[in-house]
């Protein structure tokens, strides 16, 4: 038999139960989960908000910690992704330590799952915010790690998007290593000829800019060279660049900027009669083309009819496994661009579009526009009846049903058939694993968020841009470029970053080092260290990410996150887990609840 | 909070407009540690995203994702936020930087005392369309932009002073008892009009409602009966209340005051000056107080009763009235008896014809009969004939008196012609349907008698009343001549000021009125002030009422012992835009039919010297009132200032004006949405359940204004809608060619949350080509047509209403073998486009910010250098430059940011 538990002072916990305008009220009985919640003993308050995110909301809060004097928050509302950061810094203005605050996520986690049963998603909230405000109860303050950060920033790629990105780095004053693979800079942009919707030389823009990189003393360029290893935390990642020769190049960078662009895509032979004489892409239609507007000539021969077969290698149909079911977003209008331009100088010349949408967002609608008023013919075609391209005697010959004929069969002896090929990603196996970056389903690199975050990624200090992201024009790609320079900015003129200081921790009593941990951390931030007459594990806190991966493996239990401890974990399920059917009486879920965790002071 | 920064402050930045891509620059710039300045036209942050329901291709909750930002860019330390504020203008300085004005428009809510609570919203007794609902239902003048606003503080919409509270001189504010009339607030009405005025009664009476002529409605169908309004309000509370509710104030000065007269001037003066604690006397000649309201207008227009009323609202203020007192000496008012007098002895004095025969007993003054008639010993009139020189009011008042004496035949002679006459028209309009006779354009030659008895009156014709500098100077064609027949001669041709006592003691002008200051009524003797008939000449009751108001504010000042023209009274905001608020009324064809207040028969009227108007009803009245259009919106009528616990409410705020410097100015203007009106064969502002896109967007929000997705006409549930894509896009003929980038995906999911929220209802798009190319848009589109939603390629050419509110779409299908083909749907929703915002160009000097070919803000270099306009140190961000959905308006504000950042770099700004 155990001592009856010390009976802990009880804690000051405000709740907040979130309606999120309709998105969790529609499904939960917020009131009910207030009113309940209301009667735990740690609980001093308890409301219900409309958006506990609104400023007004937030006011409230703050209002209610103070006057309440709350030593501990639990809001109950979306998911910690989306407002974890809004509500630590609401704690913080209202003068409570912010890992004093817990977020119940009810809405992913249970409204919008439970949308069909407004008894039990109730329950379910219920059941979630009270795990919280038992994680709560156990919490304690903790503080930022504040740490120096890098005035460096690593380009990788050095195409269009990424000379410029580097250029406006060294205007800040951050020191840029850029590296591309190639044996030259200029990436895809530096082989084309025309650009839309400006007509400028792709060559000449790029030319420009490395002109300009050349001159600048705080950038450093490295061809024929990649990243290798990248290890370190935000504002100081140690990484290895591996040049052409073998030579290994260690670097400390505060931020890296991905900016591995795209690779056109390249059909299958026979896709579309790709691999007969005269069907070309469009990438290899501008190259032909090169700066040239008039008398498009292939293989010595004069070029009369032309026709572009749109979304080869986009909007393909969703099947298994297929990534390529998006749209290239800049083949539309830098097809309609070609077809202007030639249509323009000569308006004898044959072009036939056969397409599915033309999508010339925004101002290129004025390149359709003038396409269509010089001349070219716009045929609609069906992805379940795609065109055929074959080649016989006479040559070659393009049909197609055209669905704004009522689906009409219309065939076209054309000299030249251009594919109009859309972006798939890179193949960047070697990069994507050294900086462990997550891709879309696409295949491009992940943004964090689409609209909150879209050029950072959920490595911190490491940002996608330009194509490397998903299909871009020249402008986009810039503009992601410098969104990313911004966001490295953000980062590194401050000269300081501050860390999560919810890592992992050691107790080097329990701890009779194993090694187990060492090998489950996957940012080296463990190693063995003498402490008294034993080796034990010591976690730095700076590399240490509070993944967590130590915790499991230890036999003596002597690893625990800070703002996850074990303790906390358990008090948690303890106050999930009442009254769950079949668990009545049950034992606790894991192990025992008795047992204390020491957490050392200070970080 | 938001306004931490102080005036004349220096910025690193400016950034105008505080929508997504504004408030993403500034959190950029202020992480990187930059000083910035965000400067938003609207009373909340956010701009257009906080509106949405959801966002496309992810289905976030927009609201989910603005909140943070909108808390984040005004809690942010490196961030300054000021709302509901427009730059007005941009100078480039020679070192680099810019000067910048901000008008920082009045909200007339001190946000500093102001917590959100929304009482104010509901108090408020005005409705205006909710533009942040896109007109879908109203807001109140008084309001919160909505629920999620930052900073969560009120606003109350003012555009100027309603035209009816503008023209009154005494002050009244006719839109503020209307609309309280309107809310079923009828006590309140009558203590708003109190606390702008007294002798209710009598102006619900005898005003000549100089409102009535300036209500916009009269640009209508006829102007609100506002006086008779007044009237309802102010019978209802005498009716209830014998006496009134209050005493003297409970702080008093111990100063004391004379009011020399009881007309409407010097009672008005002495309210004033009564509530505001000092002790009044009001010496009065005549044996009962009133002055011209008493004696001068005939009690069918103005029964004693209501006058007797009114004067309890001043006498309860601890007025004394002292009757039968005739002052003829100010200074022997002064200290120690009195700190300060006021003149307003008002002008009575009869004026001379100059004929021969003038002075005969049948020779009447007008005003001298008007007051044996109110004093119950008139002249007999019987079956005389009586002619009344004069075309004023009083002449009116006189021919018409004489009528109900039984009078056989009244006839009105007057120099001017019709037009000239200073009489009103309507009451020329009434005494001649009574019987009286008017002959214009007569001067008189001589009053024939027989030497006792008036025999006649012999006229000469009156060629020009008016020189042609307009003075007063009668010429007359001698041969042309005509006598009439008469008993009795009444002059009314004109009233002289009663000053002769004083004219010793304080300075006249030539005509006799007393001289004072323009502004503060104070005369040649500094204790003593003036107003009235006996300062301007002939006037209305409500301008005396204004004089004595007027007075009262200086004389307080004076017996104070502070500046007399340090302050001013609180002035007015400019009259509001009568012809927009008409053209508006014409366009929304709210046409409301005037109730005409009925009156007695005219036989029935001339029998005695009862009243004849007849009250409004309460129904009538509440009718009456709303017909009142709200031209200035809020209409002053102080629920707000009552209700409010922090006592925000200050509706004296103006414009102020800020001058800030600035390194470098951001440009995040954002877009205009276009105007579905210019698409009039769709319908949309005729046909209710023709709706456009944002107000779908709207009604599937969160914070919906419907709570429910139901058609607005009947708020029946759509089992049919359509969407017209390209709607003010791709369309020359609607002025825009150019593709706006996000109606196809807001629409694809508007259908998905419609398909949601409704599941049998049917979607329809018309369109022409489906642009779904960002990143997982494609997706998102096959994922739609998976739902069921109905393509159809082809442009709609108009829209149908039948009578149950249902559509018929006429189309063209291409697909579908071509030609004109019909559709019935019950809501259609207009898939409106965005324009260029044009505002920023009229910031900087002329010229010196370039567009591009289609009115956008041009950037120097699109594909190296976004964000970059023409001019140095200026940077575009988002929709200012190019339409875009939100996650490219979030990518080019970052990339903005960086331009602005290395510029700022350039220019040694440290961090």
């Amino acid at each position: 038999m155990t001592e009856p538990a010390k009976e802990e002072p009880r804690r000051r916990i405000g709740v907040v139960v979130c309606q999120c305008g309709g998105n969790i009220s529609d499904y939960v009985d917020t009131e009910k989960v207030r009113s309940e919640i209301a009667k735990e003993g740690d609980v001093v308050s308890a409301r219900v908000e409309m958006f506990a995110c609104s400023d007004a909301a937030q006011q409230n809060s703050i209002e209610e910690i103070k006057s309440k004097k709350l030593d501990g928050i639990v809001i109950s509302s979306c998911s910690p992704k989306l407002h974890l950061s809004t509500f630590r810094a609401m704690s913080s203005r209202a003068g409570l330590n912010q890992y004093e605050y817990t977020q119940a996520n009810i809405r992913e986690q249970c409204s919008w799952a439970h949308t069909h049963d407004r008894e039990a998603a109730t329950g379910k909230a219920l059941r979630l915010v009270r795990a919280a405000v038992a994680k709560t109860a156990k919490s304690e303050p903790l503080e930022k790690m504040r740490v120096e950060t890098t005035p460096q920033v690593l380009v990788i790629g050095a195409g269009v998007a990424g000379l410029r990105a580097a250029l406006s780095l060294s205007d800040m004053g951050i020191t840029v290593h850029m590296i591309d693979s190639a044996d030259h800079p200029g990436g895809h942009v530096g082989r084309w000829g025309t650009l839309f919707p400006n007509n400028k030389v792709g060559k000449t823009v790029v030319d420009g800019l490395v002109q300009d990189v050349r001159t600048r003393e705080n950038i450093m360029l490295y061809l024929k060279t990649e990243l290798v290893e990248k290890s370190g935390r935000v504002g100081a990642f140690n990484v290895k660049l591996r040049t052409g020769n073998g030579a290994a190049i260690p670097l400390q960078v505060g931020a890296i900027v991905v900016a591995t662009g795209f690779e056109p895509y390249a059909p299958q032979s026979g896709e579309f009669g790709y691999g007969l004489p005269g069907v070309v892409t469009l990438p290899e239609f501008k190259e032909l083309l090169g700066s040239r507007s008039n008398k498009p000539t292939y293989e010595g021969k004069e070029v009369r009819t032309v026709v572009y077969v749109y979304c080869v290698g986009s909007r393909e149909p969703a099947e298994a496994g297929n990534p390529r079911t998006y749209c290239s977003r800049y083949c539309c209008s830098a097809t309609s661009h070609v077809a202007s331009v030639l249509g323009a100088a000569d308006p004898g010349l044959h072009q036939f579009h056969l397409f599915r949408d033309i999508r010339t967002y925004g101002k290129y609608e004025t390149m359709y526009e003038h396409a269509l008023q010089s001349g070219s013919v716009f045929l609609r075609y069906d992805e379940e009846n795609r065109p055929t391209v074959e080649r016989d005697a006479k040559g070659l010959v393009v049909r197609v049903k055209d669905r704004l004929m009522a689906g009409e069969d219309v065939e076209i002896r054309p000299d030249l058939v251009v594919l109009v090929t859309g972006m798939v990603p890179r193949a960047n196996e070697a990069l994507t694993r050294v900086l462990k970056l997550p891709l879309g389903q696409d295949g491009f690199y992940r943004e964090a968020h689409v609209k909150l975050r879209p050029v950072e990624t959920v490595i911190d200090g490491v940002f996608v841009v330009g194509a490397s992201q998903g299909p871009k024009n020249v402008a986009e790609s810039v503009t992601s470029a410098l969104a990313g320079v911004s966001k490295a900015g953000a980062l590194l003129l401050k000269g300081y970053v501050d860390l999560d200081p919810l890592v992992a921790r050691v107790d080097p009593v329990a701890c009779e080092w194993c090694g187990e941990c060492l090998k489950a951390c996957p940012y080296g931030a463990i190693e063995e260290v003498t402490y008294g007459d034993k080796q034990v594990a010591q976690i730095s806190p700076i590399l240490c990410k509070g993944e967590g991966g130590c915790v499991p493996v230890c036999a003596k239990q002597a690893v625990s996150v800070l703002g996850y401890t074990n303790e906390q974990m358990l008090s948690m399920i303890d106050a999930m887990s009442p009254g769950i059917p079949g668990k009545a009486g049950a034992p606790s879920l894991i192990g025992t609840t008795s047992r204390k965790v020491p957490v050392k002071e200070g970080a | 909070m938001a306004d931490v920064g102080k005036p004349g402050q220096e910025y690193d930045v400016m950034i105008i407009g505080a929508g997504v891509g504004g408030m993403e620059s500034a959190l950029t710039l202020g992480d990187m540690g930059f000083h910035v300045l965000v400067v938003e036209r609207e009373p909340s942050v956010g701009g257009r995203m906080i509106l949405l329901s959801k966002v496309f291709p992810t289905l976030d909750c927009a609201s989910c994702i603005s909140t943070p930002k909108m808390a984040a860019v005004v809690n942010h330390p490196n961030v300054r936020t000021i709302i509901y504020s427009e730059v007005n203008d941009i100078q480039p300085q020679k070192n680099g930087g810019f000067l910048v004005h901000v008008n920082r428009k009045p909200t007339f809510v001190d946000a500093a005392k102001c917590t959100g609570c929304g009482q104010c919203t509901e108090a408020c007794t005005v409705s205006y369309p909710d533009e942040f609902n896109y007109d879908l239902v109203t807001r109140r003048a008084a309001h919160i932009a909505f629920p999620q606003a930052v900073p969560k503080k009120a606003v109350i919409t003012r555009q100027g002073t309603s035209p009816c509270s503008f023209t009154c001189p005494a002050g009244v504010k006719p839109h503020g008892y209307i609309s309280l009339v309107r809310s079923g607030l009828y006590d309140e009405a009558f203590d708003q009009h109190l606390e702008d005025a007294p002798l209710v009664g009598v102006l619900s009476r005898a005003c000549y409602a100089p409102c009535e002529e300036q209500c916009t409605r009269g640009l209508l169908e006829g102007p609100v009966p506002i006086r008779g309004i007044k009237r309802f309000m102010s019978d209802r509370y005498y009716a209830s209340h014998a006496e009134p509710t209050y005493g003297r104030p409970e702080k008093l000065t111990g100063k004391k005051v004379a009011v020399v007269g009881s007309g409407p001037a010097g009672l008005a003066a002495a309210y004033f000056l009564a509530r505001k604690g000092h002790s009044v006397t009001v010496f009065e000649a005549d044996k009962e107080a009133g002055g011209i309201m008493r004696w001068g207008i005939p009690s069918y227009r103005l029964p004693t009763s209501a006058l007797t009323r009114d004067l309890k609202n001043i006498t309860a203020l601890g007025v004394e009235i002292r009757t039968g007192q005739k002052i003829t000496s100010v200074t022997a008012l002064g200290k120690p008896q009195y700190d300060a007098v006021f003149l307003a002895t008002g002008d009575t004095g009869g004026r001379r014809l100059a004929v021969p025969g003038e002075d005969q007993a049948g020779v009447l003054d007008a005003m001298e009969f008007l007051h044996a008639v109110r004093d119950d010993h008139p002249p007999t009139l019987k079956d005389k004939r009586v002619v009344v020189v004069g075309g004023g009011n009083v002449a009116i008042d006189s021919a018409r008196s004489a009528l109900r004496l039984g009078a056989k035949q009244v006839t009105m002679v007057c120099l001017e012609s019709r037009p000239e006459m200073p009489a009103h028209k309507w009451e020329v309009q009434e005494a001649e349907d009574e019987g009286v006779k008017v002959d214009v354009s007569w001067g008189v030659k001589s009053i024939p008698s027989t030497g006792s008895l008036v025999t006649g009156i012999e006229l000469k014709r009156c060629t020009a009343v008016f020189d042609a500098e307009h003075r007063f100077r009668p010429t007359f064609d001698e041969k042309v001549t005509q006598t009439l027949p008469a008993d009795v001669i009444i002059k009314a041709i004109g009233l002289a000021p009663n000053t002769a006592p004083f004219a010793k003691e304080i300075e006249l002008n030539r005509n006799g009125t007393i001289k004072v200051d323009a502004e503060t009524l104070q005369t040649s003797l500094p204790f003593v002030f003036a107003g009235g008939d006996s300062v301007i000449g002939p006037s209305m009751i409500v301008q005396a009422i204004g004089q004595g108001k007027k007075a009262a504010f200086y004389m307080d000042r004076f017996i104070q012992g502070l500046d007399v023209r340090g302050a001013r009274p609180a002035e007015k905001l400019p009259e509001a835009d009568k012809i927009r608020v008409a053209s508006k009324a014409r366009e929304d064809g709210t046409i409301r039919a005037p109730v005409r207040v009925s009156r007695l028969g005219t036989k029935e009227r001339i029998r005695d010297f009862a009243e004849y108007e007849t009250p409004l009803t309460e129904e009538e009245a509440r009718y009456s009132s709303s017909r009142c259009l709200d031209c200035g919106v809020c209409s002053e009528c102080q629920e707000c200032v009552s209700v409010c616990p922090a006592d925000a409410i200050n509706l004296d705020m103006r414009v102020q004006q800020e001058t800030v410097s600035v390194k470098a100015v951001a440009l995040a203007t954002g877009f205009h949405p276009f105007d579905a009106r210019q698409k009039p064969a769709f319908g949309y502002g005729k046909f209710a359940n023709v709706i456009t896109g944002p107000q779908m967007d709207r009604i599937l929000a969160p914070t919906r204004p419907y709570n429910a997705v139901v058609r607005p006409s009947d708020g029946k549930v759509p089992s049919s809608v359509a969407f017209l894509l390209c709607t003010g896009s791709r369309d020359e003929q609607a002025g825009n060619r150019l593709c706006s980038r996000v109606c196809c995906m807001y629409s694809l999911k508007q259908a998905q949350l419609l398909m949601g929220a409704l599941l049998f209802s049917e979607v329809t798009f018309y369109y022409i080509d489906i642009r779904a190319f960002g990143k997982g848009y494609e997706e998102f589109f096959q994922q739609t047509k998976g739902m069921g939603v109905h393509f159809v390629k082809g442009k709609v050419s108009r829209v149908e209403e039948a009578d149950n509110g249902d559509l018929t779409v006429h189309y063209e299908d291409i697909e579908g073998g071509g030609g004109h083909k019909t559709a019935k749907h019950d809501l259609v929703v207009l898939s409106t486009g965005l324009l260029p915002n044009q505002e920023a160009f009229g910031l900087f000097p002329a010229g010196a910010l370039q567009k591009d070919s289609y009115d956008y803000v041009r950037e120097q270099n699109e594909e190296i250098e976004p964000g970059k306009t023409t001019m140095d140190g200026v940077f575009v961000v988002g929709s200012a430059t190019a339409v875009r959905d939100i996650p490219d308006t979030i990518v080019h504000s970052e990339a903005a940011s960086a331009q602005i950042a290395s510029y700022l770099r350039r220019k040694g700004v440290k961090v």
